[in-house]
């Protein structure tokens, strides 16, 4: 069997022609992806880090492109120079070459190279978003709805709704979950999105950067109208549709107001008491056997940390004494008439599901005990 | 008979008379050929049902306030679109249709290793491909192929018919793999090395393995899927305790090695028809053999890059996008040894050609795009847009079904005897590059600029470029109405073609067109490398097989 290895290959003039072309529109192409306004392909930025994610597609474009023109330049090159003409038999062959090691090592190398890179660059930008960001930024959660978004701030009670302002140039934690299916909640003009995970806390950090008001959209199907969770949507007869929302970024004086706002009007939800039926007596609690039921029944499912740690429930560390909770997950003030009756009733609802003192197999003394328990954790 | 008697396998001596009954013959058949042609018809029939759903949802889009139909039956067509597109068009027809069919020509072999199990892997396909369709009539599944828990939870009863016949399929899949693997470790004819298998197999090697094993993970997570649905057993419930993230988990460790499942063997019919039409060696074909199972065995382990929004814990999110990264360089280099093949060529611009070299350049696009996926911070911002629609679109239907056209009119002859015509070929090719080019490019940046996917209306300025999608993707239709046109025409009306009219120098192209009933009358020697041009054929004991039906060697069309 015959070996063509040594064959010499030449070329030829066309080809380098053609490579030395193919680099000049490489250069052009490349040239266009680092200077480009990247406003017709990307939102306008809003928040840090969108700049780096932006660099990041530039570079990525930048040698896409250059690839992609060598990889079509070359082909179309081929297919024009190597075609068989009419005058070449029809067993006129081309030529006999099997591999090239020393080419097959340089274009693996190259990509290896390029991979390399990308990930340095790719990794310094994901540390940028994931851990660089500063941990004690405003904490806001928001939370997703068929087919809605709500969300929740420090000191103040319930929800708010329609707007999610942010004070301009402040880090903000964004806590995300879901009361029912799972949505995304994605802001375009931050580069950031993050889903909405029922029975999961998921968590970006960003900071505002633009005053303005962006819109925003789930990008995880949700059921029949997770089209209109979308404040680009138009709603019918030119009215915003229900799920049409948006992230506000505040000057830090008309954040304050708006807070205000918020903390004013949903004032009177925080008022109202827990209407227990049959109410428990909570008199005579016993914090030690409350401990010792505690690791029996509800560790299962609750930890003794802080609210985001969650097994199935938050964690319970405080959650009598918690500022950045005052109420509990029914939305009712966190004192000791609402934690027996979400042990008493079982509870459920956006947070997930809990069992009530019947499933549970816990007596009214037993409530009493635990909540005693409870209060003691601080 | 001495080449059949040094032959390891059984089966070589042990050959049973050619069936007479149509039944026997064309229904419940166990040859090879038939089961792959059957593969290849259902897939067929299937792509048009299927297509009709995607022309639904581009005309939808057509407007921005949607309106053609009912946001609950858009989210139905797009559910079954997507399903009945990966696990009734491209994988059978890829897997099932031209493994089947050309494989065992390829290795010298008579059929594959378990003819009956073959036959029951096919008959599996339609029943279930059915089964999934029938859904409709229940209430079709609406989140998506990928049917996402609590949604897939809430959905109506069609959901657990959706989730019944995908498993099914991926039993059929399975029983797949195991056959080929088996035939090729055990059939292949003497003095085929691993390093002289043509490279359409090896690419069904790699495939194999993961239709074995990353079907299993498919398997175990619809089945729980199933048991939740119609029995309570929270698994993904997260109110009594489940975990919609662990189906995201299972269902990626299926469905990432299922994009190499639906794109390797297109890969390897590229690697024929490339070297035939350009009359040359395949350049690098080592480096192109271990690169299919360099990308086959890291495809299982990028699988969580399709949840970087779901909550992984940041540091995972690293070896993940490294690793996908990664898989970019045997891709590249594939890309680069089709292309250097194509130099110093004598390049025959067949339509099957000019489908292989399209491929190339598309896929080489929707590689690029997949990069950009796998980078974390990218991946934040156009997860769940268009952008990844129109990534994924120019992988599965710019590479795998530009692939399976590829292999249709290149292997159409040999199944049938007769040539497609190449005129109207040339024009289905011209008009689905334009149409398929218009319809996904767009939807790069409409995704970028902030279109969500999945919804049934959208923001008022994306409209123009959703109108240009929707219409281009009309001409891609047409293009393939033409592609069917084309096969039913040249059925009965394609010129001759002959053993071999593309002067292929493989096993297959040495045998008569279509071949007789056991391939081979006698098992061939194979002493050479598959593509060398020039060279005399590298094969004993052919010398019989021509015999009975008029000899073209080399091309004539």
């Amino acid at each position: 069997m015959v070996e063509n290895r040594a064959a010499v290959v030449s070329l030829g003039r066309g080809f380098w022609t053609v490579t030395v072309v193919l680099g000049l529109l490489s250069i052009v192409g490349i040239y266009y992806w680092i200077t480009a306004p990247m406003d017709r392909i990307m939102p306008v930025v809003g928040a840090q880090p969108g700049e780096q994610v932006d660099e990041l597609l530039r570079f990525m474009a930048a040698s896409g492109t250059a690839l992609f023109i060598y990889v079509a330049g070359y082909i179309v090159y081929f297919c024009f120079a190597f075609r068989a003409k009419a005058t070449d038999g029809p067993d006129a062959i081309g030529v006999q070459v099997h591999d090239n090691n020393v080419l097959e090592f340089w274009w693996t190398l190259i990509p290896t190279l390029f991979v390399v890179l990308l990930s340095i660059l790719s990794v310094r930008i994901w540390y940028q978003i994931q851990v660089a960001q500063p941990a004690n930024g405003l904490v806001v959660e928001s939370l997703g709805h068929q087919w809605y978004f709500t969300f929740r701030y420090p000191q103040v009670n319930g929800e708010v709704t329609g707007e999610m302002h942010l004070p301009v140039n402040q880090p903000v934690v964004l806590n995300v979950t879901s009361s029912d299916v799972i949505h995304s909640f994605w802001v375009p003009a931050f580069r950031l999105k993050a889903d909405m995970v029922p029975g999961l806390i998921n968590t970006i950090r960003f900071t505002p950067t633009v005053i303005g008001r962006y819109p925003i959209i789930c990008t995880e199907f949700c059921g029949t109208d997770h089209g209109i969770m979308n404040a680009q949507v138009p709603g019918e007869n030119g009215k915003p549709n229900p799920g049409a929302e948006y992230v506000v970024v505040d000057s830090p004086a008309d954040f304050q107001k708006w807070y205000h706002g918020w903390q004013v009007k949903n004032a009177s939800a925080s008022n109202a008491l827990p209407s227990t039926s049959g109410t428990i007596s909570l008199a005579g609690g016993d914090a030690a056997a409350g401990q010792a039921l505690f690791a029996q029944k509800c560790s299962a499912c609750h930890a003794l940390g802080p609210f985001s740690q969650r097994i199935v429930g938050p964690g319970l560390k405080g959650v009598l004494h918690d500022p950045s909770h005052p109420n509990l997950v029914d939305g009712d003030p966190a004192n000791p008439a609402d934690a027996a009756k979400i042990l008493q009733q079982g509870y459920t609802g956006d947070m997930g599901h809990m069992p009530d003192a019947t499933q549970n197999g816990i007596s009214d003394k037993d409530i009493a005990n635990l909540v005693a328990y409870l209060a003691s954790l601080k | 008979m001495s080449a059949t008697a040094v032959h390891a396998g059984g089966i070589a001596d042990h050959i049973h008379p050619e069936p007479q009954g149509f039944v026997r013959r064309y229904i419940f058949s166990i040859d090879h050929k038939i089961i792959g042609i059957q593969y290849l018809i259902t897939g067929f029939v299937f792509l048009i049902l299927a297509g009709m759903l995607a022309e639904v949802i581009r005309t939808q889009l057509l407007h921005a306030n949607g309106g053609f139909v009912s946001p609950d039956v858009y989210n139905e067509v797009y559910s079954m679109h997507g399903s009945a597109m990966v696990w009734l068009v491209i994988i059978p027809l890829i897997t099932g249709g031209f493994g089947n069919v050309i494989m065992p020509l390829q290795i010298g072999a008579r059929d594959v290793a378990f003819p009956w199990l073959n036959m029951i892997s096919f008959w599996i396909f339609p029943v279930a491909g059915l089964m999934l369709f029938s859904s409709f009539l229940i209430g079709a599944p609406v989140a998506g192929w990928t049917e996402y828990p609590p949604m897939s939870l809430q959905a109506g009863p069609g959901t657990s018919m959706w989730a019944a016949a995908i498993f099914l399929i991926g039993v059929s899949s399975t029983l797949t793999g195991i056959n080929f693997v088996v035939t090729m470790f055990q059939m292949r004819a003497p003095g085929m090395t691993w390093t002289r298998m043509p490279l359409f197999c090896w690419a069904q090697l790699a495939t194999a393995p993961l239709l074995m094993i990353a079907t299993t993970a498919l398997a175990a997570a619809l089945a729980a899927l199933f048991i939740e649905r119609q029995f309570g057993v929270p698994f993904y419930d997260p109110t009594k305790g489940g975990s919609p993230v662990m189906w995201q988990h299972m269902f990626w460790f299926y469905s990432h090695p299922a994009v190499y499942i639906m794109v390797l063997p297109a890969f390897g019919m590229i690697s024929e028809i490339i070297p035939t039409f350009a009359r040359k060696p395949i350049f690098g074909y080592k480096l192109i053999a271990f690169s299919s199972m360099a990308i086959a065995l890291a495809g299982f382990m990028v699988w969580a890059h399709h949840m970087f929004t779901s909550g992984l814990a940041p540091y995972l999110q690293l070896p993940f996008m490294i690793i996908t990264f990664i898989i970019a360089i045997p891709t590249g280099v594939k890309i680069f040894s089709w292309t250097a093949t194509l130099w110093g060529g004598k390049i025959h611009f067949t339509t099957s050609m000019l489908f292989a070299v399209g491929f190339v350049a598309l896929f080489t696009l929707g590689g690029i795009t997949g990069i950009f996926l796998a980078a974390v911070p990218f991946d934040l911002h156009v997860h769940g847009t268009y952008f990844v629609v129109a990534h994924f679109h120019y992988v599965l239907v710019g590479g795998s079904l530009m692939g399976v056209f590829a292999g249709t009119y290149f292997y159409f002859p040999k199944m049938s005897g007769r040539l497609m015509n190449e005129t109207l070929g040339k024009w289905h090719f011209w008009l689905f590059f334009i149409g398929f080019n218009g319809t996904f490019l767009p939807q790069h940046w409409l995704g970028m600029l902030g279109m969500p996917r999945r919804v049934p209306e959208y923001d008022p300025q994306f409209q123009f470029w959703n109108d240009f999608s929707s219409i281009s993707s009309y001409v891609m239709t047409f293009s393939i109405l033409l592609f069917f046109i084309n096969v039913l025409w040249s059925l009965r009306n394609g010129k001759k073609s002959g053993p071999n009219p593309w002067g292929g120098r493989t096993l297959d192209w040495q045998i008569p067109s279509p071949p007789h009933y056991y391939n081979f009358k006698n098992i061939p020697t194979v002493y050479g490398l598959p593509y060398d041009f020039g060279q005399p054929l590298p094969y004993k004991g052919l010398e019989e097989e021509l015999t009975d039906s008029p000899v073209h060697v080399g091309a004539h069309y």
